[in-house]
């Protein structure tokens, strides 16, 4: 892996050198899970796919414009995982995305972008696997993207300002998706004294207890971002239904849209 | 374009099907993952290690740089196992049995990743993608992903040039000024995303775009003979594993 100056910020001179840096994103790799464990995950991340997929192709039949706005939606999503982000600690790792994702364009297309970006980490980059999809997907494009959109819809109900309601939506998504990836692993490989809780106490102290500083800078990444979209892009995210549509202006149509 | 997808393109087996590779390839992984570690996944990473550098002609050094970052985590997952929780030592011991519990789960997952390269390695994605359609994957799903695939690339080069542009504006020497630079980085890859897409969607509704992504996939049947091998050689290993399990365990 390529240093990179944190003065200078050279060292990324390749499309490789930066989506190196997506390794630290935590996914289970190939093999990792027993396979009924890896099947159960599986089963259990299916009806969540195959409801995005539904909603998906529902939206795409409607409106075949919508293909690229998705599509350019995961690249955005993938892209988003490649960044790096300062941790509050000093240390560096990267952003899962999940909870802006799923703010932008909501947890059932969430979903299948999310599938879509696991499976090409697995197989253009070998992070995550293909027997370990199913759990990978229920941690990142099921749980996380559920609970990070459940904490701003919640917050969004009660009339929290827009920012505070990113920023729990992030840090939620982000911590729960760890979490979820410690039960997982714990689940798999109990601890011979204790069981189960003893191995979520290893796997979350090594696993999860980390990200928490981690989930707190994606959480004021991703207000830093919605601001600067906030004054940048209102159209697009008045179409997402990020922002209230002015009446009259702004169409059912419209708002359809890459949602 | 990544580095496996390069190597994949130009793989010497870049003009089997890839549902040659695919059988092969994760067939390997499954049993890796199906047969009990020693010697099962032993003799699958072996095996897939030779295909990958033998007759698939994958360079190794390519090779290894995409391997180690599987293993990193592997290490990592593979060290709680051995420690304990509780128990009569202490709150934290040693736990009985942990360094081979940790080692058949390295060996394994070794093996598992191994087979998982061999078909990426081998199998461009663009050449993938657009089969998965006869295998009951929705169109729009299908194009969806071959629009994400195509623009990730572009957008990770938009966004390595404004981290550059940053940087030559000293937008990383302070705490600060990198917070506010990942954030303009992070909205600048929406924006452009989304601009990209509304000028994609503009020029081919100039060309009478009607929903469907049509590109040219290379023509490939599927061999019979090298699918075969490839059954053959499954089912050696995993009978040599049977035979060999009693002797050494």
């Amino acid at each position: 892996m390529v240093p990179v100056s944190q003065e200078t910020g050279q060292g990324a001179s390749s499309i490789h050198e930066v989506l190196e840096r997506v390794c630290r994103v935590m996914h289970i790799a190939e093999g990792f899970l027993p396979p009924a464990h890896a099947i159960a995950w599986g089963a259990a991340s299916a009806p969540f796919v195959v409801h995005g997929v539904r909603s998906l192709t529902r939206e795409v039949r409607e409106h075949p414009e919508s293909t690229l706005l998705l599509g350019a939606s995961g690249a955005f999503t993938f892209v988003l995982s490649a960044l790096k982000l300062p941790s509050v600690t000093g240390s560096c790792s990267h952003p899962t995305g999940t909870g802006l994702g799923a703010i932008l364009f909501r947890p059932p297309v969430m979903a299948v972008l999310g599938t879509i970006t696991l499976l090409f980490q697995a197989l253009l980059l070998a992070h995550g696997g293909l027997t370990t999809l199913g759990a990978n997907v229920f941690s990142m494009a099921v749980v996380g993207p559920w609970a990070g959109y459940g904490a701003y819809r919640l917050l969004r109900h009660y009339d929290v300002p827009l920012m505070v309601t990113v920023f729990c939506g992030a840090f939620v998504a982000d911590l729960s998706t760890y979490c979820v990836t410690s039960v997982q692993l714990a689940l798999a490989f109990p601890d011979p004294g204790s069981g189960f809780l003893g191995a979520l106490g290893k796997f979350g102290s090594v696993f999860a207890v980390t990200q928490i500083p981690l989930a707190v800078s994606e959480g004021l990444l991703t207000v830093i971002v919605m601001r600067l979209l906030v004054q940048s892009s209102k159209g697009e995210l008045t179409r997402l239904g990020v922002l209230p549509a002015k009446s009259g202006t702004t169409g059912a149509k419209e708002q359809a849209v890459a949602r | 374009m990544l580095p496996i997808d390069a190597a994949a393109h130009s793989s010497r087996w870049r003009r089997r099907h890839p549902v040659d590779k695919a059988v092969l390839g994760f067939g390997l992984t499954v049993l890796a993952i199906s047969l009990p570690p020693w010697p099962g996944a032993a003799l699958v990473l072996v095996t897939a290690l030779a295909v990958l550098l033998g007759p698939a002609g994958v360079p190794g050094r390519g090779l290894w740089r995409a391997y180690r970052v599987p293993l990193g985590f592997c290490v990592t997952g593979a060290l709680p196992l051995l420690v304990q929780v509780g128990g009569p030592g202490g709150f934290l011991t040693a736990a009985e049995g942990g360094p081979v519990r940790a080692g058949e789960l390295l060996l394994r997952t070794s093996a598992a990743t191994l087979g998982v390269l061999l078909f990426a390695f081998t199998t461009p994605m663009s050449d993938l993608l657009p089969r998965l359609v006869r295998a009951g994957v929705p169109a729009p799903v299908v194009d969806v992903a071959l629009v994400t695939y195509r623009m990730s690339f572009l957008l990770l080069d938009s966004v390595r040039r404004v981290r550059q542009a940053q940087a030559a504006r000293l937008g990383h020497t302070g705490r600060a000024a990198a917070w506010r630079s990942l954030g303009g980085l992070g909205a600048t890859a929406f924006v452009r995303a989304f601009d990209r897409a509304a000028r994609l969607q503009s020029g081919l509704a100039g060309r009478g775009y009607d929903g469907t992504l049509r590109v040219l996939v290379p023509e490939a049947r599927v061999s019979v003979r090298f699918t075969a091998a490839s059954v053959a050689l499954l089912a050696a290993l995993a009978g040599l594993t049977l035979v060999l399990e009693g002797p050494l365990s």
